[in-house]
């Protein structure tokens, strides 16, 4: 099979980690087996945000720009919005031409690999494939779902000339009702939980997914959908290789149950370990499955940036409280309105931070509007796409009580948050001022002077529309 | 340009008052104004009325200043309301000194009004954070104490200024509140109470911050042609002085001190003919103690980073070189927001009318008043001297 490749991998999760122990304490016991932790997503983020974050690292990793892009795909089951078509703020926060194709994949834990495998087979005019999987699933609070529902995210830059090639791939799917289901309307994950028979499902459509391709892979690793940490194993028999092959590149026991980005997160890491055949298999409930053989360039090398490291620990209450799961919503005070058509003008600044360089004096001016902060002239500015590091000029600490009712949602969810006005560097030199919300740090921890770098995060919602846009966490 | 004088003014009590409107508040505030003038003063005299108010809670945000006059018989008498966050009334007054001093009005009300303590806490919040600079700052996470914390913490970064020199600000203002009847947190507090009060953005805690008060304050100024007919010893407007600056802190040139507030003071002192080393004292704008001690700097008391030893010397109370917030400040005095301006008035109406009872600063003759919008986009300053004007 010729197609598409893959050029490079980005991958992130959040920084948040919650132990099996942590979850034995608060039940008695976990119910999901081969999970030592799993990641939680923080109060600003959702599928759309961490698949800007593993997006940012492919490109990045890559040393390709947003405007490369021909072919965008975003698979999730959790998108933030059952309907809207998120691909667009997902390339805006990319720099993606508003010509690209544009693909969501959801529905179904397969939804990564078939991205995947789309993106393979796309016309791509020359230009690249940018394939993300992202997900956080949650399940209601006593079952398996939501004891092994982690988060986690992944891209994979794709063109003609990538190191490693999808060699073969296939598909199988055959009815298997009641495995694992979301009902409309609701965002929990559920499943009867008919272990013999949810097994046989798991069995029967990895093998039959398997059994399709034209050859057998003799994989050295096997990337395959897990959402626990044994019930991959058991299939390893069947599929012709021994646990570790399923277990060097599994992420689940410390990410958890990542949904439609599971699979793809395993061949990511497949793919910076260097492993020469990888067979990718991505289970959705229902039943299907695809098969996928990613075979290696060792020469050649896939550039990857896998960002997935834990950074905190959160006790029970402490995930209950950033899911939302015991905070009573935003507050009846109303907040600042700034409309939605007034926030969309400003996307390029508040997804890309768009600068704009006065026309007579050349200051940066942020947000490029009215007269030049430096010079007062209104000659105009010309775009200037900031590279998103700064230096923290002030900051302050908001406690309990002191932030915005716009704010009071999260700050109930996840506490106490620094915001800091910071100078950000511009492209060749320079810098220009900006407020912006400090995230993913001890808010104590950031003081005057400090390196920062930008992310894009849910800023607030309102009206049932998220803004998203730009806050700032410490430099690694 | 002729003279304006300040004749006559007064406030209602600032606190916390379930039982009172916004028009009952202004017209106690008038009443107090009228009663304060030595001679006598009519609703027909008025010939202008100036309010100012940002209409906290949203209660009459068009007409308001008609709203209030109406409610005390000047009907008639054009009136415009002023906004400038917390430095409406400060312009309010500025407003009316414009209007004397043009030959248009011998006689002008200047006032303010804010009601801000009957709305549930979400609500309060949401006010409290209009008059930032909405579509950046706000949305950042923000409400004022948080853009004045950032200063703070600019101004510690860049002077060494502390969290105890911040403290002094509020024991010294709340000693001179506990002397002041109309004060809303009359009461004294420690150094101690004031360092280790709950932080609400730090480094600023409670203590550095002043609270959300309902009041009304007015003043009543008029022309050298007439003022002889009011009073034997007036006000003299000696300088008056304003500025505006952008809304948002981030695009400001200084995060250490007000811009708009040192070019306002230059301004005044230009035209009033003296300087910061002839003032007796000065209300200045202490929404938060750095705003105190930022103040200091801008209106030139004291060098750019002398603030913190300033205050701790004891050089801004009595005994020392100016007496900084004779009235309480904004901190224990309160701080209604649209009455602010023309309540630092009243304070220096009593202090150069030697009615300032305990909080008198002994010999008073030249007082300034200084009263910012927002963290510094709109700052006005007025420079007063005591003067015989008696027929």
């Amino acid at each position: 099979m010729t197609g598409n490749s893959i050029r490079a991998v980005g991958a992130y999760a959040p920084r948040f980690r919650i132990t099996a122990e942590a979850f034995e304490e608060a039940w008695g016991q976990f119910h999901a087996s081969g999970i030592e932790e799993k990641a939680v997503p923080g109060a600003d983020e959702d599928a759309l945000t961490m698949a800007a974050a593993a997006a940012k690292r492919a490109l990045a990793t890559d040393g390709s720009d947003g405007d490369e892009v021909s072919h965008l795909a975003f698979a999730s089951t959790t998108p933030p919005l059952a309907e809207a078509d998120l691909t667009s703020r997902l390339g805006a926060a990319l720099g993606v031409p508003e010509t690209a194709t544009r693909r969501f994949h959801g529905g179904s834990t397969r939804a990564g690999t078939s991205a995947l495998a789309d993106a393979v087979a796309a016309d791509l005019d020359d230009g690249l494939a940018l394939v993300v999987a992202a997900d956080c699933p949650k399940g209601h609070l006593d079952d398996a779902v939501d004891h092994a529902a982690g988060a986690g995210a992944v891209a994979f830059v794709l063109g003609g000339d990538g190191a490693a090639t999808v060699a073969d791939s296939a598909e199988y799917a055959t009815p298997y009702p009641g495995t694992r289901f979301r009902q409309a309307g609701t965002d929990r994950t559920e499943g009867l939980d008919v272990t013999t028979y949810d097994r046989t499902a798991f069995r029967e459509v990895v093998t039959g997914a398997v059994d399709a391709l034209d050859a057998d892979p003799e994989p050295d690793a096997v990337a395959i959908q897990a959402a626990d940490g044994k019930r991959p194993y058991r299939v390893a028999g069947a599929l012709g290789v021994d646990n570790a092959a399923i277990y060097e590149v599994a992420t689940v026991q410390e990410l958890g149950d990542t949904g439609a980005a599971s699979a793809p997160l395993s061949l990511a890491r497949a793919l910076a370990a260097g492993v020469e055949t990888t067979l990718v298999v991505g289970v959705g409930s229902g039943a299907g499955a695809d098969a996928l053989v990613v075979v290696h360039d060792d020469e050649e090398g896939v550039a990857a940036d896998l960002a997935l490291d834990g950074g905190a620990n959160l006790s029970y209450a402490e995930y209950l409280r950033q899911r939302g799961e015991v905070t009573s919503g935003p507050p009846d005070g109303g907040g600042a309105y700034v409309s939605v058509p007034s926030w969309k003008r400003s996307i390029p600044q508040r997804y890309r931070l768009e600068a704009g360089r006065c026309l007579s004096c050349d200051a940066l001016n942020f947000p490029p509007a009215g007269a030049c902060e430096s010079c007062n002239g209104r000659e105009g500015t010309e775009p200037v796409e900031l590279p998103g590091t700064g230096t923290v000029e002030a900051v302050t600490t908001i406690s309990q009580g002191g932030a915005p009712p716009e704010f009071a949602e999260q700050q109930s969810k996840s506490g106490d948050f620094a915001v800091a006005v910071v100078a950000l560097d511009g492209p060749d030199g320079g810098s220009v001022s900006v407020p912006v919300q400090v995230t993913d740090a001890d808010p104590g921890s950031v003081g005057v002077g400090d390196a920062v770098t930008a992310e894009f995060r849910r800023i607030y919602t309102q009206e049932g529309v998220t803004r998203y846009g730009c806050k700032v966490t410490p430099a690694e | 340009m002729r003279d304006a004088y300040v004749v006559g003014a007064g406030q209602s009590d600032f606190g916390s008052f379930p039982d009172e409107s916004y028009r009952s508040l202004f017209e106690t505030a008038f009443d107090a104004a009228v009663d304060s003038v030595a001679g006598s003063i009519d609703t027909d005299n008025f010939d202008e009325a100036v309010v100012g108010t940002l209409g906290v809670g949203g209660r009459q945000l068009g007409l308001s200043g008609p709203a209030v006059t109406e409610h005390v018989g000047l009907h008639g008498v054009p009136t415009t309301r002023v906004e400038n966050a917390c430095a409406a009334s400060g312009y309010a007054v500025r407003q009316a000194v414009q209007a004397v001093k043009s030959g248009m009005a011998d006689v002008v009300l200047a006032g303010g009004v804010e009601v801000m303590t009957d709305a549930s806490g979400d609500a309060t919040k949401y006010w409290l954070g209009v008059s930032g600079e909405t579509e950046w700052e706000r949305l950042s996470g923000t409400t004022f104490a948080g853009v004045y914390a950032q200063m703070a913490s600019a101004h510690m970064a860049e002077y060494g200024t502390t969290r105890e020199q911040l403290s002094h600000v509020a024991v010294k203002n709340h000693a001179h509140g506990a002397d002041n009847p109309h004060a809303h947190l009359g009461f004294t507090c420690s150094l101690e109470d004031a360092m280790d009060a709950p932080v609400v953005a730090d480094p600023l805690n409670l203590y550095h911050c002043c609270p959300t008060t309902d009041g009304a304050a007015a003043a009543i100024v008029v022309s050298e042609d007439v003022v002889d007919q009011y009073a034997d010893e007036a006000l003299r407007v000696a300088g008056v002085g304003a500025a505006s600056d952008r809304v948002g802190l981030f695009q400001r040139d200084s995060y250490v001190n007000v811009p708009a507030s040192a070019e306002a003071a230059a301004t005044a002192y230009e035209m009033a003919g003296f300087g910061p080393e002839s003032l007796d004292f000065a209300e200045v704008h202490d929404c938060f103690a750095i705003a105190e001690l930022m103040a200091y700097e801008d209106l030139g008391l004291c060098e750019p980073g002398e603030s913190g030893a300033f205050v701790t010397d004891g050089r801004s109370d009595y005994g020392g070189e100016v007496v900084v917030n004779t009235s309480g400040g904004l901190k224990s005095k309160g701080h209604p927001i649209g009455a602010t301006g023309a309540g630092q008035v009243v304070e220096a109406f009593k202090q150069l009318t030697g009615q300032a009872g305990e909080r008198q600063v002994e010999g008073a003759t030249r007082g300034l008043t200084h009263n910012v919008g927002g963290s510094g986009g709109a700052a006005v300053v007025h420079a007063f001297e005591r003067e015989e004007v008696g027929a």
